[in-house]
């Protein structure tokens, strides 16, 4: 079990340092934040938008306009929301160096006072990519079964079996109700496929 | 006039199969919307595929039911559940969530569902008068002003509802960029598509949706999961006494008249009604001192404000195409789908179909009455799914409904990488409904911003050439600095919990970080 405790508990608080600098004239955003280390990952999601803006306006030069006589092109609107996306990843950024910090969003199933379990997250993307790249090898509702078993076996679900049993009733009369009920293209495994032929 | 097309709408939704597809809708809708985790919006993104096979008319009068099912799903999560949950029940949970834990949760739910009823009915019903009004007054407009609107409707959602105006301007330049990925419709030029072909055709509103909604929560939850049994309120005591029910009619009544026409604004959403509603029921109540216990006024008055702005959100969806909320931008997108494009040409060219939809949100607010009280009982079993198996299931469906849009893995792929940048997005709150907006209405900015200087030869003064438009330009400004402003000038804002305490304006703590942005009061 190696949870990634260090940035979970502390981002619970996050409101709490951002009301402090709100209250106070107390100005040592930076220092008061800098040593927890707390926000480099809102620091790094920014660095990822100020990219994405950079990425607009380079490449919306690259985008071919054809002679005609219209007055704007294709450029203009990457450019200005290539610039959009620019000014606030700039100013985002310097609100987050100076301990400025998003409010974790709140959900009914989430515990904003947990530490984050990145093994949890990992082991939830890392199925659906599989179940993605093994849907027309072995069909939808066997690719989602063993995604559904392995999703509930990362959130805590107890047993083997009682996930993959779970996962693979449901997956199967989805499969029915859509495909066979209301005409859905999805594959669904040539076992499948054969058993319900006659439906 | 209004109301003879009305009764058109009626005579075409009341016929059997399409008062069973009303039926389908309401009870999928309010199922879906009662698991914890899923609001409204995800509702309706993950029951889009339900629809896909049936003709526009069956399949709109299913999404009628759904979108309002969905709001009264989520009502009840809200009251039986003792966690916070999405952004417009949250006031509805302030005191909902004390009646139920003192024995009053029949009660509670019972005037959140009349509540809902009485504001659904009124609110559809002003929609129907208000949307040719609006029609007329709209076919006039030109592409400047469309654009400003747009403009308007980009500046409001991001800086007006989220938690602070520079993350909600983030979400909103992502939704634009990917708005933007795909082929350019005056020129047919290619962008942003990194060279796949399946780019060429721009990145699918629905798988977007579902990405950022449901792939992102699933991902969230499963990085913070609430440990431990799951404790839900059971819905206990007698339903409504005649004293509840006097004290209910008022703040159902003015709920519904703080909800309607602030829903049907561009920056529409039912976070600033709710929050208005709740402090004003606050203030007239003859039982202050139970407010914070468990005062129904305080369930009554935001759960009505709640539904009306859902159905006032559908003024500036079906009559300029503008959605304002990320749920309208996702039965625009369903529009779409059918080959519609709402906008104001929409009530002329379709009219059956507007029509018949709008008298199916009559009908399915009826059945949710009729249904939901007898059926809360299935509803507390609802939220007592373990949730391992719950989010699982989301993803498969999320899974789902992605696949089936275009039949190709790299849509599951895509969703993927939009998903994980939802749940980054959430863990440092930046709000989602602004790139869900930006995607589906920065394609129709830019074409009407194009239009408009092509028709004024280039010159940038044609887009303040009428005074419509330099109002909603200037309205635009001042969403985008007023919040800055007041935020130098007062401090942070009341948070609800605040509000139900009646410390009024404060500086915030740590728990509720969240609300920040909301209605000022």
């Amino acid at each position: 079990m190696s949870t990634a405790a260090g940035a979970g508990p502390a981002a619970g608080n996050a409101g709490e340092d951002a009301g402090r600098h709100a209250d106070g004239p107390d100005p040592a955003g930076p220092h008061a934040a800098g040593p927890q280390g707390r926000n480099t990952g809102e620091l790094a999601l920014t660095v990822l938008l100020l990219a994405l803006g950079l990425y607009l306006v380079l490449d919306a030069a690259n985008i071919a306009v054809p002679g005609s006589s219209n007055t704007l092109g294709p450029r203009f609107f990457p450019y200005l929301i290539g610039g959009v996306v620019i000014a606030t990843a700039l100013a985002l950024g310097v609100r987050v160096l100076r301990g400025d910090r998003g409010p974790a969003d709140e959900s009914e199933d989430v515990d904003l006072t947990a530490g984050t379990d990145w093994r949890a997250v990992g082991v939830v993307a890392v199925a659906f990519l599989a179940h993605a790249l093994l849907i027309n090898v072995i069909g939808w509702p066997l690719a989602v079964t063993l995604m559904f078993a392995a999703v509930a076996w990362a959130l805590g679900a107890r047993g083997i079996v009682r996930p993959l049993l779970a996962g693979g009733i449901t997956s199967i009369v989805v499969w029915i109700v859509f495909v066979k009920a209301l005409n859905v293209a999805l594959p669904g495994g040539t076992l499948l496929e054969l058993a319900t032929e006659w439906l | 006039m209004a109301l003879s097309e009305l009764a058109g709408g009626f005579a075409d939704a009341l016929t059997v199969t399409n008062l069973l597809f009303a039926l389908i809708g309401v009870v999928l809708g309010t199922a879906v919307g009662v698991l914890p985790g899923i609001g409204p919006a995800m509702t309706v993104a993950l029951l889009l595929p339900v629809t896909y096979s049936l003709e526009p008319t069956s399949a709109f009068i299913m999404f009628a039911g759904i979108y309002y099912g969905g709001m009264y799903g989520g009502s009840t999560t809200s009251i039986l559940l003792n966690t916070p949950g999405e952004s417009s029940s949250i006031m509805t949970a302030l005191e909902g969530n004390k009646m139920a834990k003192s024995g009053r949760g029949a009660a509670a739910l019972a005037t959140a569902a009349i509540g809902s009823f009485v504001a659904g009915t009124i609110a559809t019903l002003l929609l129907a008068l208000v949307a040719p009004t609006v029609v007329d007054l709209a076919i006039g407009i030109t592409p400047a002003d469309y654009f400003a609107l747009a403009v308007l409707a980009f500046v409001a959602v991001a800086t007006v509802l989220g938690s602070s105006p520079l993350r909600g301007l983030a979400s909103l330049g992502v939704g634009l960029y990917l708005g933007l990925v795909g082929t350019d419709v005056l020129t047919g030029q290619e962008r942003f598509t990194l060279g796949i072909p399946q780019l060429s055709d721009g990145i699918d509103v629905v798988v977007v949706a579902v990405a950022l909604f449901a792939v992102g929560e699933a991902l969230y939850v499963a990085s913070r999961l609430r440990r431990g049994p799951v404790q839900v309120m059971q819905a206990s005591g007698r339903y409504l006494t005649r004293s509840d029910l006097r004290r209910s009619v008022g703040p159902w009544l003015r709920g519904t008249a703080f909800g309607f026409p602030l829903g049907a604004l561009p920056a529409g959403g039912a976070e600033i009604p709710t929050f208005l509603s709740y402090a004003t029921e606050r203030k007239l109540t003859k039982h202050p001192e139970e407010f914070g216990k468990g005062a129904i006024e305080g369930v009554a008055g935001p759960e009505a404000a709640n539904n009306a702005a859902a159905a006032g959100v559908l003024v500036p969806l079906l009559t300029l195409g503008l959605p304002t909320s990320a749920t309208a931008a996702i039965i625009l997108a369903a529009f779409q789908g059918y080959g519609i494009q709402p906008g104001p040409t929409l009530l002329t060219t379709e009219s059956s179909l507007v029509w018949t939809l709008i008298a199916s949100l009559l009908i399915g607010n009826l059945m949710l009455l009729v249904l939901n009280l007898p059926l809360a009982g299935v509803w507390v079993k609802l939220l007592r799914i373990p949730r391992p198996y719950l989010y699982a299931g989301i993803l498969m469906f999320a899974s789902l409904g992605s696949y089936a849009v275009n039949a190709d893995p790299l849509d599951l792929v895509l969703l993927l990488v939009i998903g994980l940048l939802g749940f980054a997005m959430r863990r440092f709150g930046w709000p989602v409904a602004p790139a869900v907006i930006g995607l589906i209405l920065g394609p129709v900015a830019e074409t009407n911003l194009r239009r408009a200087l092509a028709i004024g030869d280039g010159d940038l003064g044609v887009l303040v050439d009428t005074w419509f438009s330099r109002v909603l330009l200037v309205l635009a400004l001042l969403a985008l600095v007023v919040p800055i402003v007041l935020r130098a000038v007062r401090g942070r804002r009341a948070t609800p919990e605040e509000l139900q305490e009646g410390s009024g304006l404060r500086h915030r703590e740590p728990a509720a970080a969240t609300h920040e942005g909301r209605g000022e009061q």
